[in-house]
């Protein structure tokens, strides 16, 4: 969409900072510290609820029902995580979590280079059309395949199924993927693949040798963003899932509300800390790479 | 487009990503306007009625038009929070000299937490008996009057089960705006600065304008994902108190599974396909001329 | 592309109505044992009760007793605790026709659809097939059975619901237990100027509200109220609707649940009760373990009683005459049913009033008495013995009664009622209006 020719990944930390510079001489230091301000009370809103989810869960059970819910525990302890344990089946929710978040990032990844090789590298007569139907899917709100997903399904004895999530946690995040792909496509040089196919090199080929091996930025993006998403995804989930060997951690979650509704938040809290640990730690890994390939697909447009 | 390639070669590449976004998104859109056209409770037979759906929608309903207009007071909170709050905190984070790598990170945070702890906690900060974090701080800052029960006042509900959605993916967008904000080209900014150029103009002439492809792709994203939302009003107030907070989402997901009345949940689903697409449209005309006046 | 469009309607159409023509076949509702071999397998039973709670353990156990000597039975239990996810679940269930043998439902309009297509088993005839009949509480069976009279369900609690409350808070209030409904609205006034919250409600929950407004119809025109009210025969415009809404209305005015309590769920309205914020709180037997044992807070050990709903001035019910749920009942599926089904049910229920009752829950059978835990304060005696002397009828929970849609509008509405945002006027117009639109295409 936009007419610059910025190399694909620029780290933004070598940019220097000479407009900063610049602009403090002219006004002292009263912007500079406002903005300081600012950002550190925004960075307290943003990271507040996840240290006080995890002091939550060393609460004991009395004192979070009777005490101030905001203030510092007055003790410590570990027995919510022992009840959370003793619940729920975390370890098999966090597999079936893995293996649904695993099986779908495939499919979006892999599909979704295929998909913006063949649309922006090969080029077709209707890749117009294949694209703005591929817009549809960014465009409409997952609920809307709730109700045939669940009759088709039932049809072809899918119902209860990893591939149940799957499928639909791919398929609506597949034009997300096709769109980040291809707006990256469109930055390698056609010269590249102009060299190559002189050299005998057929589509195929030039995808593996090419496409391909560029692509890891921006996979480790998809990859990421959709992590999140999928992650936590509870919809299709409790839709689609009926047996406690396919539960996943939001629907894993549920198994800490009783009778009549009533839930034991000590317990969940603590439940919560251990399903986000696996997804916060490679979040916290790869964050740079993410953030990198997130910086460098939009600065595409 | 590459010379040697074969419309095999095409079919290979295309049929398969295809084939998966068809069955999980295209056909069940087809499915939804088919069975919008029918009465259908799920277990009796299915009675084909015509219109119905779509008069009683349009004329016949006052909780579909309460929860259109929520759905557009949403939208519109989580654009303000998204948006504003992105171009906000990434020109101030251009600003800064250190720890920007930091403050970046921490920002994304709340994207990762479930909805489900997200619902709670914001249950929590906006109660009033036990007394909660927002009306603790009104309390301190000396703006008691305004102490409320915010998730059972009809007047500010809708505002605050927006908000937290707003706050999950501002970091998100942050990002995505700071990066295309460090790629104004330096140069354009000295030279506006060496003219004498305010702050305000510095942003608004040089800035902008150059980050406006960006923006708009930042925009579709946050509208579309503004148009889904579901889980927090869900959770948090299942759409109440009466349908104060009640979204066409959440409409149609209690038509379609409280009231097994598939039908006219398909109708809405209709509606919601189009008015997704409506918006999308709206913002690339909008954005696009102003870019081309 | 247009082409491929129409093909992919048809398509569509075609499994849609392969899909409700799959729901047609009918089976046999009233056979109740089956003949032929008996060949163990697995089961399912897709259940809506808490994971760790003592039906599931029970059950499960005793699964394992019979697996024991049928090697090759299995039941698994497939549970959601979380009651709104669960009708989803079980209304997708059904529309797909795959139903599990085993499942959990009240006795909704929507179940009644179910059982009028043959897909559940008369459990009247199946209670006594296996000469347990008998042995039920006649409220605990009441509980289940469709308007009609018929039995497709099977219950496993038995559940009273008393108005806990606190005796010092009302005694700083200088203020009685009251003796009539219309009593409420007045005590809540005196406890708020007192600064105290007078009663406290999961309101996030919404059936807990719901209850109340079932109170007053079943003191004045008793349990019948509500059977025709569904069905559009009585309306709230009638004198016992009239006297409903704005007794809803006047405990909404004299702000008789905590502020904001249409957003706060179950563990922080049981939390304001037992810290002595809250001075009262209905709530059923099921909650016994937490209110009356020592894991009550020792705060307000002393000062917690309860008392039976109250009557009113010409009350039509008595005082023994409340709401006392058998808790969700189990339906059995007609078209897997089956003589090992048949065996492992012989089996399971005959033994589990006994287990259960031992856990401290009163059974929904009359020949086994409940074990009183050795932690339990003496409410707990008390609470158990009410269930000894009961009436004959029973306040149901408007929340199985109502098809879904009125229910849904109504939960929403005497919230608004409540915090004063309709008038009884307005909310009498809107609710008559709803139930005359919905009633019509589940009661017909």
């Amino acid at each position: 969409m936009i007419t610059q020719a910025a190399p694909p990944a620029q780290p933004p930390a070598v940019v220097p900072p000479t407009p900063a510079v610049r602009r403090r001489k002219r006004r002292p230091d009263l912007f500079r510290t406002l903005s300081r301000v600012l950002i550190t009370l925004i960075v307290i809103v943003q990271v507040y609820p996840l240290a006080w989810q995890f002091l939550t869960s060393l609460r004991s059970e009395h004192d979070f029902a009777t005490g101030d819910p905001f203030a510092l525990p007055s003790s410590l302890t570990w027995e919510n995580y022992a009840r959370a344990f003793e619940t729920g089946d975390l370890g098999r929710n966090i597999l079936n979590s893995f293996v649904v978040t695993m099986g779908a990032n495939v499919l979006i990844v892999l599909l979704g280079m295929m998909a913006a090789y063949a649309i922006q590298v090969l080029g077709f007569r209707l890749s117009k059309l294949v694209r703005g139907l591929f817009l549809i899917g960014i465009i409409v709100p997952v609920q809307i395949a709730l109700v045939p997903l669940f009759i088709d399904y039932s049809q072809v004895n899918l119902l209860d199924t990893y591939q149940s999530m799957i499928i639909p946690l791919a398929g609506f995040s597949l034009p997300m993927s096709v769109y980040l792909f291809s707006s990256f496509y469109e930055y390698i040089p056609k010269e590249t693949y102009e060299a190559a196919s002189l050299d005998g090199a057929g589509p195929y080929r030039i995808f593996g040798l090419i496409t391909l091996p560029l692509s890891v930025n921006t996979v480790v993006t998809v990859v990421l963003v959709n992590s999140i998403f999928i992650w936590n995804d509870f919809i299709f989930a409790n839709t689609f899932v009926l047996s406690e060997d396919l539960k996943t951690i939001p629907l894993g979650l549920q198994n800490y509300i009783g009778a009549m509704g009533k839930v034991d938040w000590t317990a969940t809290f603590a439940a919560v800390c251990v399903t986000i640990t696996p997804l916060l730690l490679v979040f916290l890994v790869l964050n740079k790479a993410m953030i990198q390939g997130l910086e460098s697909g939009a600065t595409k447009g | 487009m590459l010379p040697n390639r074969s419309r095999t070669s095409v079919l290979v590449f295309l049929l398969p990503p295809l084939l998966l976004y068809g069955a999980a998104v295209l056909f069940p859109i087809l499915q939804s306007l088919f069975l919008s056209f029918f009465s259908w409770n799920g277990i009796s037979e299915m009675e084909f009625v015509g219109l119905a759906n779509y008069i009683r929608m349009f004329v016949g309903d006052d909780i579909f038009w309460r929860a259109f207009l929520n759905a557009l007071i949403y939208l519109a909170i989580c654009l303000v929070l998204q948006l504003g709050g992105a171009l906000a905190v990434a020109s101030l984070l251009t600003s800064l000299r250190r720890g920007r790598e930091l403050i970046k990170t921490l920002y994304l945070l709340p994207a990762v937490i479930s909805t489900v702890a997200i619902a709670f906690l914001f249950v929590r900060i906006y109660s009033l008996e036990p007394v909660g974090l927002l009306n603790q701080l009104l309390h301190w800052i000396g703006l008691g009057s305004l102490e409320r029960p915010w998730l059972s006042d009809v007047n500010t509900v809708l505002a605050a089960v927006s908000a937290p959605e707003g706050w999950r993916f501002t970091g998100l967008y942050m990002l995505i705006i700071y990066a295309a904000l460090l790629a104004v080209p330096k140069e354009l900014e000295e030279a506006a600065v060496l003219d004498g150029a305010s702050r305000w103009t510095l942003f608004s002439k040089i800035r902008f304008p150059y980050i406006r492809p960006v923006w708009i792709t930042t925009t579709i994203m946050a509208t579309t994902y503004g148009l889904r939302g579901f889980d927090i009003p869900y959770l948090m107030t299942n759409g109440g108190p009466g349908q104060s907070s009640e979204l066409l989402t959440t409409y149609m997901y209690k038509t379609a599974f409280t009231s097994t009345d598939f039908g006219y949940a398909s109708t809405i689903s209709v509606f919601i396909v189009i008015e997704c697409l409506a918006a999308v449209g709206l913002i690339l005309f909008l954005l696009k001329r102003k870019a081309d006046a | 592309m247009k082409n491929l469009l129409r093909a992919a309607a048809v398509a569509a159409a075609t499994a849609l109505a392969l899909t409700a023509c799959g729901g047609g076949s009918s089976t046999n509702s009233s056979d109740v044992s089956p003949t032929g071999e008996m060949k163990p397998h697995e089961i399912s039973w897709l259940l809506s009760r808490p994971a760790d709670g003592a039906v599931i353990n029970i059950m499960k156990k005793l699964a394992d007793e019979y697996a024991a000597d049928h090697p090759g039975f299995k039941l698994n239990l497939i549970t959601t605790p979380d009651r709104p996810s669960y009708i989803q679940k079980l209304e997708t269930l059904a529309a797909a026709n795959k139903l599990p043998e085993l499942f959990d439902t009240d006795a909704t309009p929507f179940a009644q659809q179910l059982a009028k297509q043959g897909k559940m088993l008369d459990a009247e005839k199946l209670l006594k097939s296996l000469d347990i009949y008998g042995n039920y509480r006649p409220g605990a069976l009441d509980y289940q059975r469709f308007d009609d009279g018929s039995l497709y369900m099977i219950p496993f609690q038995f559940e009273l619901e008393f108005m806990w409350y606190n005796k010092a808070l009302l005694a700083k209030a200088g203020v009685a237990v009251p003796k009539s409904l219309d009593d409420i609205p007045a005590m809540c006034t005196a406890l708020r100027s007192k600064g105290i919250t007078p009663i406290a409600i999961d309101g996030q929950d919404q059936w807990p509200l719901e209850r109340y407004v079932a109170y007053q119809p079943f003191r004045e025109a008793g349990p019948g109220f509500v059977q025709k009210l569904k069905k559009g025969d009585a309306k709230f415009s009638d004198a016992a609707g009239q006297k409903t809404v704005n007794w809803m209305a006047e405990l909404g005015k004299a702000k008789c649940f905590q502020d904001g309590f249409s957003a706060q769920g179950y563990s922080d309205a049981q939390n304001q009760f037992t810290s002595g914020q809250a001075a009262m709180y209905n709530i059923g037997t099921w909650e016994l373990p937490s209110l009356a044992t020592d894991k009550l807070n020792p705060a307000v050990r002393n000062d917690v009683d309860f008392f039976t709903l109250p009557t009113t001035a010409g009350s039509v019910t008595a005082a023994n005459e409340f709401v006392s749920p058998s808790g969700i009942g189990m339906a059995v599926n007609a078209k897997t049913y089956d003589p090992l089904v048949s065996d492992f049910l012989k089996f399971a229920l005959k033994k589990y009033p006994a287990q259960y009752a031992a856990t401290g829950a009163l059974s929904p059978t009359t020949d086994v008495q409940t074990t009183v835990p050795a932690n339990a304060t003496p409410l707990f005696q008390k609470a158990l013995d009410q269930a000894k002397d009961l009436g004959s009828k029973q306040a149901m929970p408007w929340d199985t009664q109502l098809d879904p849609t009125t229910n849904g509008r109504l939960q929403q509405e005497l919230v608004l009622l409540v915090q004063g945002e309709v008038t009884p006027q307005q909310f009498t117009e809107t609710l008559d209006s709803t139930i005359a639109q919905n009633a019509p295409k589940f009661f017909k």
